[in-house]
């Protein structure tokens, strides 16, 4: 286990790489510039000049990449331009906001998701199914973005239960964090449940199908038996992928909800520092990003085990 | 007094109270990048430090410059000397008295290279105007003599880019140099910064406030009457519009689009104020088309700008083709000579240029809070009616920003920042192209107006030289300046005494929250 988890982790270093790599590059291939937007429209070109070599951005692409790898190998992200503060505890510190709103969202999405998905294949066509069906296809078909508006008109503006705007730190006073946060992981969750209860439907629909199934029902057991100890176990392996692949895309990902909601998120920052042309604070970003995608499936790989059997961890 | 009469006067009592030690809240659509005035900075930033700083001279209401910490301020004969008499019993927020030791440290701070203070170039001679000498001769005058005599020197002074010049307390840096927070003179002080998230302004209860009977755009009467304003981060227009309506929000800019809707509420009010904000349609006057003049003048003439005013401002703003905004002392009859739609001109014109139907590309982005968008497809609505085929191409904001910063266009709908005097509006646009690229508008005459109205303080005199300029300008159709943007500020009923103006910044002073 040790050793296939070490392997992986070493495996994940030329993805980040290509990461880096990709993202200082491409970043850079977009028009616009952050001394231009910092000094606004009474910017000169010596004023502009000026600024980009405090910066640093007067150098050669090489050189510039040079001195952010050096920096990186040591632990270091640098500085934001915009804000000048240091990267690293910057993103820890919104990735935590983020990261409760996704943990707990998915994990409820798939405590309700799995068991419709599966109770749905169970009864397929019937009218369960369908309605089961057909809510998920809707929950899925909502742009988040509208189903947080429609939340907040709902649960803050119509009946004043929840605060529409603001955010208050879990640390900071635990019982308004939580009230804070609600309509955020509402929303997700609500999208989520869509997505995984459709994979738990397919994915047991199939082993529904094989020949062990029709065997233990041959056998006299009894249905419960028949999906809890054959079809969900053995159905449940890419439901579980797609539960960690939703995890690493939503923990780099949930800005729509985010500026909604007004949360201080990891996504707010990484869409904000696109616009401000932030440099230093989008590579850091999209670099703990792709590590936490990295780190999410090797997780869920190394979970596999627990669910089946048949996986080793080798 | 009965007993019951006494039980409700204490109830009102208590209900009065408990109101005045209630926060306002304020939305942004974006959060304020430093609390260190005039250094990394934008609107935001600026509305929100000065709040917590102030500079010897301020902006008035109109747009006119007066002292704020300074009692009066004299201009020596010869106009290059200025002395400022520091006004008595000013405290910083850590309870030191303001001197012109104060001052001076605050100046010999913002001149130093290393505090990338972003107006050092307005003074050091760069861009023309150089203090070279300062002086404080006693712990109540502050004294600074420039170069040359400017007739922009105390405008410069008040300009809010440069955070007024605000007087700072030595130890608002660490004992290394780098900033710590703010210690200023001004009616609120830091309270507490979320990054990202929002910024608390508490009530300095040792302000001691300009004279005057009322608020005067920074001048005048300051006293903070709440106990605290929080300023929320908001980047989502729906967001704002619901935590408006739930009175979670106390205060903040909507879009144009919006106001109709919000005025239909029961829980704010509406409040406009004309801006120095200048949304114009730029011509790339090195284009190989439109280079030539009178295919300007006939773009200029194939627009009703009146009715583009009122669909790009929701009918809220009213056409003015001036570089002056028009509450200024400086916007008079011939500012308001204006281009006229004329279908007979525009054909005439088309035909004197040559022009054969060649493609113009308008560039635009669709920003929420400038109107560069609906002012190009207006705009280009117009031009095709008037046989003149016109494309719109919508850029991301910085990518537009490039192009402009490189003059890389052919039509672009821009928006000019607020600029307070007429010859710093002016000097947004016009210059050398070789030079500034981003100029707009490359005339030598319109260079020496330009040069002579940063030199004479004379009004009469400055008059002339803007109505001239005015006049050559429209002549050079190198712009069209559309109207003076609308600051619209959306207020919770229960706030009294907010109210919009001309520099579209938000003021929480000698605001309060309604018993």
């Amino acid at each position: 286990m040790l050793r296939f988890a070490l392997t992986r982790i070493v495996m994940a270093i030329p993805t980040l790489l290509i990461v880096a790599v990709s993202v200082f590059v491409l970043i850079r291939l977009i028009p616009g510039d952050p001394a231009s937007l910092m000094l606004g429209d009474l910017a000169t070109p010596a004023s502009i000049a000026d600024l980009r070599a405090r910066l640093g951005l007067d150098q050669s692409l090489f050189t510039q990449f040079g001195i952010w790898f050096s920096h990186l190998l040591k632990g270091d992200l640098g500085v934001s331009i915009n804000s000048q503060e240091p990267i690293l505890p910057l993103i820890l510190s919104r990735f935590w906001v983020s990261a409760q709103i996704v943990l707990v969202a998915v994990f409820f999405a798939s405590l309700v998701a799995v068991p419709a998905g599966v109770i749905a294949a169970w009864q397929q066509d019937s009218t369960l199914d369908l309605g089961l069906v057909g809510a998920a296809t809707l929950l899925l078909s909502i742009p988040t973005f509208w189903l947080g508006l429609l939340l907040l008109l709902f649960f803050g503006l119509k009946l004043e239960w929840l605060p529409v705007v603001g955010y208050v730190s879990i640390g900071d006073d635990p019982w308004r964090g939580i009230i804070y946060l609600i309509m955020p992981i509402l929303t997700l969750f609500l999208h989520e449940i869509g997505v995984i209860l459709r994979m738990a439907r397919a994915s047991t629909l199939e082993v529904l199908r094989l020949d062990y199934i029709t065997h233990a029902r041959a056998k006299g057991l009894s249905e419960g038996a028949v999906l809890w100890r054959h079809a969900f176990k053995n159905a449940f392996g890419p439901t579980w992928t797609l539960i960690g692949l939703v995890l690493g895309n939503l923990l780099g990902g949930i800005a729509v909800v985010e500026t909604v909601f007004t949360i201080p998120g990891l996504g707010r920052l990484l869409v904000d520092s696109i616009f401000a042309r932030d440099y230093p604070v989008i590579q850091g970003c999209m670099l703990f990003v792709a590590f936490c995608y990295v780190l999410v499936n090797l997780v869920i790989d190394l979970c596999y085990p627990i669910f089946d059997p048949r996986v080793t961890a080798q | 007094m009965d007993w019951k009469a006494t039980a409700a006067l204490a109830l009102l009592l208590g209900t009065a109270s408990a109101t005045a030690q209630q926060p306002i809240t304020v939305a942004l659509n974006a959060d304020i990048r430093s609390t260190n005035p005039g250094v990394n900075r934008d609107d935001n930033t600026d509305a929100i430090v000065l709040h917590m700083v102030e500079g010897l001279v301020g902006y008035r209401e109109n747009g006119a410059v007066a002292p704020l910490l300074a009692e009066a301020v004299e201009v020596s004969p010869d106009g290059k000397t200025y002395s400022f008499r520091l006004r008595k019993g000013v405290k910083f927020h850590n309870g030191a008295e303001m001197t012109s030791a104060d001052v001076m440290w605050s100046w010999n701070r913002y001149m130093d290279p290393k505090t990338d203070w972003r107006c050092r170039s307005e003074f050091d001679g760069r861009t023309g105007m150089k203090v070279v000498e300062v002086a404080a001769p006693d712990a109540a005058t502050f004294v600074m003599t420039l170069d040359k005599p400017s007739a922009l020197f105390l405008d410069t002074m008040a300009r809010t880019d440069c955070a007024m010049v605000a007087i700072l307390h030595k130890d608002s840096v660490k004992a290394d140099g780098s900033w710590d927070k703010p210690i200023g003179t001004g009616p609120f002080m830091l309270g507490e910064w979320k990054r990202g998230e929002s910024v608390s302004l508490k009530r300095f209860d040792g302000y001691v406030s300009p004279r005057g009977d009322g608020r005067d755009g920074y001048v005048g009467r300051k006293r903070a009457l709440v106990p605290e304003v929080r300023v929320l981060a908001i980047a989502d227009g729906a967001t704002v519009k619901a935590g408006l309506m739930s009175g979670a929000i106390d205060v903040a800019d909507v879009p144009d689009s919006d106001v109709a809707e919000m005025r239909k509420s029961a829980a704010v009010q509406v409040l406009t104020a004309p801006s120095a904000t200048k949304p114009a349609i730029l011509f790339q006057t090195r284009d190989p088309l439109l280079g030539n003049v009178k295919l300007r003048q006939a773009i200029a003439a194939a627009l009703d700008l009146d009715e583009l005013v009122a669909q790009a401002s929701n009918e809220l703003g009213k056409t003015n083709n001036s570089a002056i905004y028009v509450t200024s002392p400086y916007y008079d009859e011939a500012q308001s000579k204006r281009y006229q739609a004329d279908p007979a001109k525009v054909k005439r014109l088309l035909a004197e240029a040559g022009y054969k139907g060649q493609p113009i590309k308008i560039i635009a982005n669709k920003r929420a809070t400038v109107p560069s968008f609906p002012v190009a497809v207006v705009t280009q609505a117009m031009l095709q009616a008037a046989g003149i085929k016109a494309e719109i191409e919508v850029l991301e904001w910085a990518t537009q920003l490039d192009r402009y910063s490189k003059g890389n266009y052919q039509m672009m709908s821009f928006s000019y920042s607020a600029r307070i005097d007429p010859a710093q509006s002016y000097n947004q646009f016009s210059g050398p192209k070789d030079q500034f690229p981003s100029k707009a508008w490359d005339n030598r005459r319109a260079d020496e107006l330009i040069e002579q109205a940063t030199l004479i303080s004379d009004s009469a005199r400055r008059q002339e030289l803007f109505d001239e300029l005015h006049e050559l300008m429209l002549a050079d159709a190198p712009l069209i300046f559309l109207y003076n943007q609308v600051d619209t500020a959306v207020v919770s009923k229960r706030l009294r005494g907010f109210a919009p103006w001309v520099a579209s910044k938000p003021r929480l002073w000698e605001v309060s929250v309604a018993p």
